[in-house]
């Protein structure tokens, strides 16, 4: 795998190994990404790219039986060192599941909720600044603003996803992960937020992980492919799509195998 | 009046034998036509009986049962109309004879058994099904009846509006369900002021903190406290927990002397209450969809903003239906009152004073030596009724909080 | 957020950290509330009741002469009943003097107040041995005989001198003299069986109070609830399960049986008194109509689990019955109910736990009578299980409301074999369901 030399690298990952029990998903995992730029993680089913991904915001940590060795710097700082509370981490590192997730509460509350449990905003018009910011930036305010206080929950799906990204980014996070934002979505709003992940790449580190080869390579820079829990070729996202060195990529994204 | 009759009917010697005569004939007739039909079947294949609609054995079934069941319930139907004295025996006699006739002559190659025996089978099923109603139609019929006549013999204004609580066997009493109601409530609720945030509290901690381990060794013991019958816990606030809180409680601070009082019963009952709000305030948690946990620890929240924020308000709707049945449990329990409460209908707000209930009036009522016509035993099913309705109020009460709001998240 | 290093832990999450770690301590400490409120309870229980497995006897050699017990010399049994407790009281007195003279023991007590530390029972038990053995009479025999609930109760911590003085049933010398008696060996405790099988005693006697009718009594009514509560539940779980479709009148009979379930036990209770008792006049107290009333109760609560179990078997075993041609009831009967058996099974042995422990209904059918003899499961008179009886709990409940304080250590006693016989049915329960479960 040809070596990137990164000149400082937002995420840095170097011997990563993850356990779920017995099971060796993640094996040696070397990586580093780079800061304001699009990342997407590809590769068939249970490759592992999800569990790569839940590493850098630690939320395998609330897996009892996953255990994780190896180093993950961002910022030069090892975030499994003992002194790194995951929960001022994940002020940093924001997260988009699969399944849009919003909270029974209301618009306003959802995307509050982030800032407020961390005490960003000193007083009611800083929070509510905050959440405008948040949900324009997630392009939803237009859709949100006359109805700030209905239940998150009755949006579309599309608009939950939306309301989600902005729930995220709320907490001013410099990363942000996204853990195939789009499959439970349909073309339309799908269409939307990969808009949306191309305007976000100006203000976050964005990695993605995707089971659709054409949206890594519509809205990403560069792209790692992951196999049985190795990382496999990692490289500028053309490259990977147009002329791949390892004959394992080639055979991923010509559609032989996956 | 059909009491009356019945109950001559079934003491009066001479019909004695009669009636063990048809249902004795049922059960021989029955076997007899399995064995019978079964044959009969066979025969008329000419002894193959792949040429039969079904197996010989069905056939038998088929007699077996049409002989029972239309006894069965021309029993049912007769003890209900209950006069039908002399005649009854004879009409469940004629009843089982023409079922085995009938049946019989029905076998026949061409004659589906199996399913006709069936049916039988489902009317059975059916039947056992409808008990459940026929209970719940006793239960208020029967308390309805002697309601009627309690208050044919007793203001209900006074009833349902008087503070006062003193029954006299020689007459003139005064039975106002108030002072009542009051004790029970105040049980009540100190029980759920006790046993919401221990229950709760267990709950939250056996889903989300606790290690396997734990679990194993903790949810096993709060269940004990489950299966423990009600008379325990009486027994535990008469000789302990009353004398307790009178000793080291009541006395040095002045409240009262008396070893059973609203706190005993109260303390006691909570306890109680812990595993069945526990129980059901785990299940609850549980159903919260792990989704929504995930997406409040990927924000960086801490476990306990996310239960707090998220996970109970979440679950709130099933949280307070859990509550309302348990106050439902609480205000129906006897043992618990009648040992630990004392007897006094007192209206009060010192909680270390002995206040009774509800249950425990229905109990000394109807266990007492008044005539049983008079207003002092049938208030007892005034009281009755009034429990029932207030907790079938609260139960669907919760069931219908629960359903409502489950949408939210669904 | 600017650039803030991971590695220092900001002054907001640290606050944020120790209110979690609050949190969790609430939780755990509630659940430590709960298991000492457990501790408590059962310590309490056997605390005050482990001593009514141990009774205190003396060993007396009583003298029988014929001339008191049988003048005619005939033995006949008949003219022998004639001689009643009070006869037998005198010897007792006799014999229960002449053990302690034997001894050595000094004391200043009189005949009467020597024998009136034996129990009062203790002739009643004479008696009955003589009427077993008249060949004794002109004899002598010595047997264990009962002592009295004050002596017992002194031995076992309850009574003690000072108190003793206050007393009017028995006094300080009394219990000197039984002291004595015991270092010498002629008094002695052992265990006792008798608690389980004596009938109830009368207010003055709670060392000869047992509960064998008790326990034969809630027999009877476990048999009436197992047979019919199990196959009606069992009926229309299936029914409800398998057969029912999906509308207004099926809908009507689940939302029955859930509210059934949380009706009060005391409703029950006076459903019983009004259908049974009063309606078709079945005989007051007896475990006939006690059995019925808890059937009625059990339903719901087999039903319940019943269900449980049969919607766990898969649909894939149906289908597989459906696929070679068994009917709809063949299916069930044949294929889902032998493999939800466990399920159902373990139901019902739970409810029959439950049934065992209710109280508040069986007061109401008029089980607070003091009941003195084994009811007979059948008789012509009153028919089948119809004798007036009693059941554990009630018996429990009876002598809490009983003035000697003797009986609380019998109550709590009782309760103890309650709970023990409880234990065993849920342990059963356990047992079968782990041994017969599956994971589908």
């Amino acid at each position: 795998m040809k070596d990137i030399n990164m000149q400082n690298p937002k995420i840095s990952a170097k011997n990563v190994q993850v356990y779920y029990g017995d099971n060796h998903a993640i094996k040696d995992v070397n990586v580093e990404i780079a800061d304001k730029t699009v990342t997407a993680f590809i590769g068939p089913s249970g490759c592992g790219k999800s569990t790569f991904l839940r590493c850098l915001n630690r939320m395998n940590d609330t897996i009892d039986i996953c255990r994780v060795t190896g180093e993950i710097k961002i910022d030069d700082e090892d975030i499994y060192d003992a002194k790194v509370d995951p929960v001022q981490l994940r002020a940093k590192v924001g997260m988009v599941f699969q399944k849009p997730n919003p909270f029974p509460k209301s618009i306003y509350d959802n995307v509050a909720y982030g800032p407020k449990i961390h005490g960003l905003a000193r007083n009611k018009a800083e929070l509510d600044e905050i959440v405008e910011k948040a949900l324009r930036k997630a392009a939803l305010w237009n859709e949100a603003k006359d109805r700030l206080n209905s239940p998150g929950t009755g949006l579309s799906g599309g608009q939950q996803q939306r309301l989600c990204i902005a729930r995220a980014i709320a907490t001013a996070p410099e990363v942000l992960l996204m853990d195939e934002p789009c499959s439970a979505l349909d073309p339309i709003a799908t269409a939307q937020v990969e808009e949306l992940i191309d305007e976000l790449r100006q203000s976050y580190s964005v990695v993605i992980v995707t089971h659709s080869m054409q949206q890594a390579a519509r809205v990403s820079q560069k792209t790692a492919f992951f196999h049985l829990g190795n990382l496999v070729e990692y490289d500028d996202t053309t490259k990977i799509f147009t002329n791949p060195d390892d004959p394992r990529t080639e055979s991923y994204i010509s559609g032989r195998i996956g | 009046m059909y009491a009356t009759s019945l109950a001559q009917f079934t003491k009066d010697t001479r019909h004695m034998l009669p009636m063990y005569v048809p249902l004795l004939a049922t059960l021989l007739l029955a076997v007899a036509g399995y064995y019978f039909a079964a044959k009969r079947a066979a025969a008329s294949a000419g002894g193959d009986i792949r040429k039969l609609a079904a197996l010989p054995s069905q056939y038998g079934l088929f007699t077996a049962l049409s002989v029972i069941v239309p006894t069965l319930a021309a029993l049912i139907v007769g003890l209900g109309f209950g006069g039908l004295s002399g005649a009854l025996p004879l009409v469940l006699l004629s009843v089982a004879g023409l079922g085995f006739l009938v049946s019989l002559y029905k076998v026949s190659p061409a004659f589906r058994a199996r399913t006709h025996a069936e049916t039988w089978i489902k009317i059975i099923l059916i039947a056992a099904s409808v008990i459940a109603i026929l209970t719940t139609v006793g239960i208020v019929f029967s308390m309805l009846f002697e309601t009627r006549n309690f208050f044919s013999q007793y203001d209900w204004r006074a009833f349902f509006f008087s503070t006062e609580w003193s029954p006299n066997f020689r007459g003139n009493s005064a039975l106002g369900i108030i002072p009542l109601l009051w004790g029970t409530l105040y049980i009540s609720l100190i029980a759920l002021t006790f046993a919401v945030p221990v229950g709760l509290f267990a709950a939250i901690y056996l889903s989300e903190y606790a290690s396997r381990r734990t679990r194993s060794f903790a949810k096993p013991a709060i269940e004990i406290l489950a299966g423990i019958p009600t008379i325990v816990y009486g027994l535990f606030a008469l000789i302990t927990v009353g004398p307790f809180l009178r000793d080291y409680f009541a006395q040095p601070m002045g409240f009262g002397d008396s070893a059973s009082s609203v706190m005993t019963a109260g303390l006691v009952m909570g306890i109680m209450l812990i595993p069945f709000v526990s129980s059901l305030s785990d299940d609850i948690i549980n159903a919260v969809p792990q989704a929504m946990r995930d997406g409040s620890l990927g924000l960086g929240a801490t476990k306990s903003e996310t239960i707090r924020q998220v996970v109970i308000p979440a679950a709130l709707p099933g949280i307070v239906g859990a509550i309302l049945l348990a106050a439902s449990r609480a205000i129906g329990e006897t043992m618990i009152v009648v040992l630990g409460a004392g007897a006094a209908a007192r209206m009060s707000l010192n909680p270390f004073e002995a206040m009774t209930t509800v249950t425990v009036k229905i109990v000394s009522q109807l266990t007492g030596d008044t005539d049983f016509a008079s207003p002092e035993t049938l208030v007892a099913f005034a009281l009755g009724l009034t429990l029932f309705v207030i907790t079938l109020g609260l139960n669907v009460f919760a069931l219908y909080i629960v359903r409502k709001y489950r949408e939210q998240y669904e | 957020m600017t650039h803030k290093s991971l590695l220092i832990a900001d002054a907001r999450t640290k606050k944020r950290n120790a209110a979690e770690r609050r949190f969790k301590a609430y939780g755990l400490s509630a659940i430590v509330v709960a298991i000492l409120a457990l501790v408590m309870l059962l310590v309490s229980v056997f605390g005050t009741g482990a001593s009514a497995f141990r009774q205190t006897y003396a060993t007396v050699t009583v003298p029988l002469p014929e001339d008191k017990l049988d003048k005619s010399g005939v033995r006949d049994i008949e003219v022998m009943k004639k001689v009643t407790t009070i006869g037998y009281t005198k010897l007792l007195n006799e014999g229960f003097e002449n053990v302690v003279i034997a001894s050595g023991i000094p004391t200043g007590l009189s005949r009467k107040d020597i024998g009136g530390m034996l129990s009062k029972e203790a002739a009643a038990t004479i008696r009955d041995h003589i009427l077993a053995n008249p060949d004794l009479v002109g004899t002598e025999a010595t047997l264990d005989l009962l002592m009295n609930g004050r002596i017992d109760g002194y031995f076992k911590g309850r009574v003690t001198l000072e108190s003793a003085a206050l007393d009017s049933n028995t006094s300080p010398e009394e219990l000197a003299l039984a002291q004595a008696l015991k270092d010498a060996g002629i008094i002695h405790t052992k265990f006792n069986w008798a608690f389980l099988t004596n009938p109830d005693a009368s207010d003055q006697r709670p060392e000869a109070a047992g509960l064998g009718v008790a326990i034969l009594g809630s027999l009877y009514m476990m048999i009436v609830v197992l047979v019919t509560s199990l196959p009606i539940a069992v009926a229309a779980s299936i029914y409800l399960e398998e057969f029912a479709p999906k509308n207004r009148w099926t809908d009507l009979i689940e939302v029955n049986i859930s509210n059934l379930a949380a009706v009060p036990s005391i409703v029950y209770g006076i459903l019983g008194l009004a259908i049974f008792i009063n309606f078709m006049e079945l005989n007051q107290s007896s475990p006939l109509v006690g059995g019925l009333v808890l059937s009625l109760m059990t339903l719901p609560r087999i039903i319940i689990p019943a269900r449980a179990a049969l919607k766990s078997v898969p649909p894939s075993i149906r289908d597989a019955a459906l696929g070679v041609g068994a009917s709809k009831m063949q299916s069930v009967f044949h294929h889902v109910l032998p493999l939800a058996a466990p399920g159902i099974l373990t139901g019902v042995i739970i409810g029959l736990g439950q049934a065992l422990g209710e109280t508040a209904p069986l007061l109401l059918i008029g089980m607070v009578a003091f009941v003195r003899e084994y009811p007979a499961a059948y008789t012509p008179d009153a028919g089948l299980f119809g004798e007036a009886s009693t059941a554990l709990p009630v018996q429990v409940y009876n002598w809490t409301q009983r003035a000697d304080p003797g009986f609380v250590e019998r109550a709590s006693g009782a309760i103890i074999t309650l709970l023990i016989f409880l234990l065993v049915m849920n342990a059963v329960a356990i047992f079968l369901r782990r041994k017969f479960e599956r994971r589908w």
